[in-house]
């Protein structure tokens, strides 16, 4: 191509081909995520006792939803559980049980418990729980097996949030900010005054920290370990039975799941596991039983021993096969119900078992298992559960049988039976009512509702059974009190009709989340991959245009070694997509990204052993990356948590005192680090040759900043003494202030481009004036958003970046390809670049699970929640280290490389160069995207193993996030660029 | 001794010597020890150091460049110097990479050190000695002479790119004891020294023959 038409041709071309690109993945990226995350908001509201509507005559219209909630800080909710006063003695239903004792064995597969003569044929692992088998078949007795249908995903942590709110599970849980958890129900029975104990797996106290009683939690991720969850809870477990100082307790055993992990279901140790498990339960039996005289501790008890989901014959799940979500649930009352029961309790599936008697199983959802458990225990429903309450399951605990008062002065001449299903009415039009609540609530609330004629269909439903409800039992359905005489004439039908009607809505509504919550829309989630591909192949021919451009400006060919780097470059960049296909390495993403940094390092260190000269820069990026390595390692033991004991014991064994340490690492050494960043900083500034007053805006900019910033830091030290007005002003007008002029800084920078362009200068020094502006726009934000790790992780950034910069250039300045020698990109640091910046996404102790958002970030200078101004401050904090300094200082790579070259007239090479540098970040960026995608896509059924649920979910939204920034900043560098 | 007297067949001879001194050893370990790399990777590693070690030194020691003016003797010597400083530096690497450190793991990380140190470096200190210009060329593989260059320079090559393959299983959840740090490396890494070996005689004998292509 000739010289003299390039001159004119890239820029114009250039510009539209960015915007294209980024239209292109906005649009990909809208697409897919509209297919494939299902968004649900959770709402953050308890349910309260006296959230029922008062007892008015008319049920229907539908008592207004209660206000929307407004979510809280921590704070507040500590002030909200003082000031809530004790519970009245009888909430919404009518406690039917005294205690509960709930004993989960993980991963129980339903033919663990139901007799083999319910399988075609007996396998070895089959009838080991025969105390339960006996139980259910006892004639007269209150002891039912139930098969319970879990949904999937079936992992400990998803299934144990499904049990406890009686909720679906959401593929992104879009959270208030950290309050998920207040919808469960250990604290639904923490504020109406029921004491919990629990003990087993630790995946408890992760979702419930302080929601507990008494806890012995016993660590769950050694799968390798069969005994010390299940000893531990031995330990514990009868002595408790024996006490009276709790009313729920719960025991999580894990040796099952960790057999079949490691051995498979049909082993010795599985069964070896089963056989303990048959004698526990023999033992507890015992005792409850001879603890369940009239007046006795157990004399109203309830047993349940359930599994929180199955697993296949490998000892997997995390599935939707029957294997992993049938699961089972053995339900004992201590008190037995009447004979009447038998009409409730289904008989369609019976067989005899080993002893030859009859033995019933029934049938229920999981989901319905939070509500019947809080029906049963006369708290409130849990606020978001979509459940219904069980008729068997609810029938088996004789309590719901007693008549209350007022009925039995009334209506002498029900049945039980009666009497039952009507209890069971009010109970059902109660839960009914609470549904309704959460979807009004929900639909209102959430950015992705149901459609309007789900809700309609929704609406009707429950109209028609409240119509019912109303012109059978008029006012009596809310409250018992007040029931008029016509109660009499209630036959059984008529009950049942009602019934009928209520679990007809129910049942319709579950539906329809199912439907709604865990479905895929496959086109849309095609298109958008479809049109990512097409994006990378723009990519790839504007890459390709580029470079041909500059061949044709170099003339004389190449740069010896340039294609052997680009195919490393590239090697890299496949192997770091191709490791997104598994979820191991979605896990160790850290470490696999700082993996292929170190490869680089080593590469550039040999390249200079060979070439012979060595630098100190190379070896000195090779340290870098050991001090980033360590920081990731640190960062995950803070995720997997229990790692501080370790961190602290391995101090102290050094002989430094913790609290020196702390002192030391807390207080002191960010404000040395970020003094010489400050410096440092200033000495930049100083060196870069703007405008005037834009030069003295940024200087006065950047003093201020850093010094609110410790200012902000010191009022929250625990070192000094500070009066209360200053620190008001630290905490929350500091940060603001902050923020404020790094948005003045960077509306500035952009006005003074536009107003005044110097010709004078050189292409280079352009380049820099302008990025630096915006790396002093956005770094204190960034920094005071980190918190004080935020100093040290900038110096990383730096140190990097810089090492990079010098090995790229020294690359380049080493071939010799006479005038334009230097002119060229290096492929391997634009890759270095972006590994850089993910491994400091996970330096700075983020991680790629929304439990992994650092949301005390977003409230960093406010003290109330608004989702705009917290969402921009939390994705700023999320990005800000990882993906927006590196976009922003990506021109430094071709910036610096001029800078002493004395080659700064060449305007359009470095502009193509520039541009090179962009599209090859860019392609890097969409290729990692893709894979991301690609394998969201392929997995979206089987989304998790053991745990780790919410990796695949965030994953996908973060490199998408990620793409959409870059795509913004390259537009926006590009456009910006020197003209 | 003259680095053109090496052929295709004596370099095989050699490369197989060092390759029976690795099989030899791993036989030894699981007949006669009892020892296996997954279940004692601390023992078996020092196990296959200890036989390869004098092999490997004899023989590269024997392919010393200066004949003349440096004796056996003085190679050995070379050889058994390098032999902790090349550790030193694949350690270095390796933990640059991302080996655990820690004092559970410093015993295996040693011995695999030792034993890559051993593919990589040994050679060819005991065959180059302090010599600038040769060190720089061996690390070059396009700018390889003679036959010995290839026998040095291929096999560590390989042992280098096998180890940082065989590190690839390592983050996988299998639960598996042999994905434990150095075993799945160690096992790449002698695959790779294996392979290096088989391709650097098949690069002496291309070698062979276009040399003899240009002497006719």
């Amino acid at each position: 191509m000739a010289e003299g038409s390039f001159e004119k041709k890239p820029r114009p071309i250039l510009r539209p081909i960015f915007f294209l690109l980024l239209g292109l993945h906005a649009l990909a990226v809208f697409l897919f995520t509209r297919g494939f995350l299902l968004t649900r908001t959770e709402l953050s509201s308890y349910s309260h006792c006296h959230d029922l509507p008062s007892p008015n005559p008319s049920p229907s219209p539908p008592p207004p939803p209660p206000p929307p909630p407004t979510p809280r800080t921590p704070r507040d909710r500590d002030r909200d559980r003082d000031r809530d006063p004790p519970p009245p003695p009888r909430c919404w239903t009518r406690p039917a049980i005294d205690r509960l004792v709930v004993i989960v064995f993980d991963a129980l597969r339903f033919d663990f418990v139901a007799p083999s003569t319910f399988f075609e044929e007996k396998k070895p692992w089959m009838d080991k729980l025969r105390v339960l088998h006996k139980l259910a078949s006892d004639e007269g007795s209150s002891a039912r097996i139930f098969k319970a249908i879990a949904d999937p995903p079936t992992t400990s942590l998803q299934r144990l949030k499904g049990l406890t709110t009686g909720g679906l599970p959401t593929f992104i849980d879009v959270a208030h900010l950290g309050l998920i958890l207040l919808l469960f129900m250990p604290p639904q029975l923490v504020k109406n005054g029921k004491r919990v104990l629990m003990m087993g797996d630790d995946t408890w106290m992760q979702l419930f920290p302080e929601h507990f009683e008494e806890s012995h939690p016993y660590p769950s991720f050694n799968v390798k370990d069969l005994d010390t969850v299940d000893n531990g809870i031995l330990e514990h477990l009868l002595p408790s039975l024996y006490k009276d100082d709790w009313d729920v307790l719960i025991a999580h055993f894990l040796g099952v799941d960790h057999a079949g992990h490691i051995f498979g279901v049909d082993s010795t140790p599985m069964i070896k596991k089963l056989e303990q498990y048959n004698s526990i339960l023999e033992s507890v039996v015992d005792v409850l039983k001879n603890l369940s005289r009239p007046g006795g501790l157990h004399e109203n008890t309830y047993l349940i021993v359930m599994g929180d989901h199955g697993q296949t014959l490998n000892g997997d799940h995390g599935g939707g096969t029957a294997e992993e979500v049938e699961t089972s649930l053995f339900a004992w009352s201590m008190r037995s119900p009447p004979s009447s029961i038998s009409s409730v309790l289904e008989e369609n599936m019976c067989k005899l078992n080993l002893d030859g008697e009859k033995l019933c199983v029934g049938t229920m959802q999981q989901l319905d298992f939070a509500v019947t458990m809080a029906a049963l225990l006369g708290v409130p429903f849990p606020f978001g559960s979509i459940g219904r309450v069980n008729p068997e399951l609810y029938a088996l605990s004789a309590g719901t049988w007693d008549r209350q008062r007022t009925d039995a002065e009334n209506c002498k001449l029900q049945s039980d039976l009666e009497a039952w299903m009507q209890n069971y009415a009010n109970v059902l039009c109660i839960n009914c009512w609470q549904v309704k609540r959460y979807i009004d609530l929900y639909s209102a609330t959430s950015i992705i509702g149901f459609s309007a004629d789900d809700l309609h269909f929704v609406t009707d439903l429950y109209e028609r059974a409240l119509a019912n409800c109303s012109s059978n039992t008029k006012a009596s359905c809310l409250f018992g009190t007040g029931v008029p005489k016509e109660i009499q004439d209630y036959s059984v039908s008529v009950l049942q009709s009602q019934i009928d009607a209520y679990s007809h809505f129910l049942e319709s509504v579950a539906k329809l989340a199912r439907s709604a919550w865990t479905e895929f829309d496959l086109l849309l989630m095609g298109i958008g991959l479809g049109i990512l591909l097409l994006s990378i192949i723009i990519h790839i021919l504007a890459a390709t245009w580029v470079h041909i451009l500059f061949q044709s400006y170099l003339k004389e060919q190449g740069i010896p070694g340039l294609s052997y780097r680009y195919f490393l470059a590239f090697l890299l960049v496949a192997i770091r997509a191709a490791s997104f296909l598994s979820n191991s390495y979605i896990l160790a993403e850290g470490r696999v990204a700082n993996f292929l940094l170190g490869t680089t390092g080593i590469m550039n260190l040999w390249r200079s052993v060979e070439k012979g000269d060595l630098k100190k820069d190379e070896f000195a990026f090779l340290l870098l990356n050991v001090i980033i390595r360590f920081g990731i390692g640190f960062g995950l033991s803070k995720q997997t948590g229990g790692s501080s004991y370790l961190v602290s014991d391995s101090l102290k064994f050094v002989g430094i005192n913790e609290g020196h340490l702390r002192w030391l690492v807390l207080e002191i050494f960010p404000i040395v680090f970020l003094s010489l960043l400050f410096v440092f900083l200033l000495k930049c500034i100083a060196h870069v040759d703007m405008s005037r007053y834009m030069k003295y805006f940024t200087i006065m900019g950047t003093v201020l900043s850093y010094v609110l910033i410790a200012t902000h830091w010191a009022s929250e030290s625990i070192l000094i003494f500070i009066s209360p007005a200053f620190q008001g002003i630290g905490r929350n007008l500091a940060p603001r202030l902050v923020y404020a002029i790094g948005f003045g800084i960077l509306g500035l920078s952009v006005l003074s481009r536009i107003l005044d362009m110097k010709e004078r200068m050189t292409v280079s020094e352009r380049l820099t004036n302008s990025t630096v502006p915006m790396l002093s726009a956005w770094s204190p934000t960034i920094l005071i958003l980190l918190g004080k790790q935020g100093p040290f992780v900038a110096f990383v950034c730096i140190a990097g970046a810089w090492c990079i910069i010098s090995s790229s250039k020294k690359f380049l300045s080493g071939t010799k390809s006479g005038t334009l020698g230097g002119l060229a990109v290096d492929p391997i640091s634009v890759t270095q670049w972006s590994l850089l910046a993910v491994c400091l996404f996970y330096l700075t102790g983020h991680w790629c699970t929304f439990d992994g958002l650092r949301y005390g970030a977003a409230f960093i200078g406010f003290d109330h929640f608004n989702i705009i101004r917290q969402g921009i401050l939390l994705s700023i904090d999320t990005f800000g280290v990882s993906h927006i300094l590196p976009i922003l200082g990506l021109p430094f790579i071709v910036a610096l490389q001029y800078h002493d070259s004395k080659k700064g007239e060449l305007k359009d090479a470095i502009l193509l160069n520039l541009s090179q540098v962009f599209l090859i970040y860019g392609l890097i960026t969409a290729i990692t995207t893709t894979f991301t995608v690609l394998c969201a896509t392929i997995q979206r059924r089987h989304l998790m193993i053991h745990l780790w649920g919410s990796n695949w979910r965030f994953k996908p939204v973060c490199t998408i996030q990620l793409k959409i920034q870059t795509s913004l900043y390259t537009f926006q560098v590009v456009h910006f660029s020197p003209k | 001794m003259g680095t053109a007297r090496i052929g295709a067949a004596a370099a095989s001879t050699l490369h197989s010597l060092c390759a029976l001194g690795v099989a030899a050893a791993y036989f030894l370990a699981q007949r006669v020890c009892v020892l296996d790399l997954v279940a004692h990777p601390a023992q078996t590693l020092r196990l296959l150091l200890v036989i390869e070690a004098p092999i490997t030194i004899g023989v590269y020691s024997w392919l010393r460049r200066d004949t003349h003016g440096c004796s056996v003797w003085k190679a050995i010597g070379r050889g058994l110097l390098a032999l902790p400083v090349g550790a030193a530096i694949n350690a270095f690497g390796a933990i640059v990479l991302g080996a655990p450190v820690g004092i559970k793991y410093w015993t295996v990380t040693a011995y695999w050190s030792l034993l890559m140190s051993l593919f990589t470096f040994v050679p060819a200190a005991c065959a180059f000695g302090p010599s600038r210009m040769d060190w720089q060329r061996i690390l070059s593989f396009s700018k390889l002479l003679d036959a010995v260059d290839y026998m040095i320079s291929v096999p560590a090559y390989g042992a280098i790119i096998g180890a940082w393959i065989g590190a690839w299983p390592m983050p996988l959840d299998w639960e598996r004891p042999w994905q434990e740090w150095p075993i799945c490396v160690t096992y790449g890494a002698i695959a790779g020294y294996l392979t290096g070996m088989v391709a650097s005689v098949v690069f002496i004998v291309a070698l062979h023959r276009k040399v003899h292509a240009k002497g006719e």
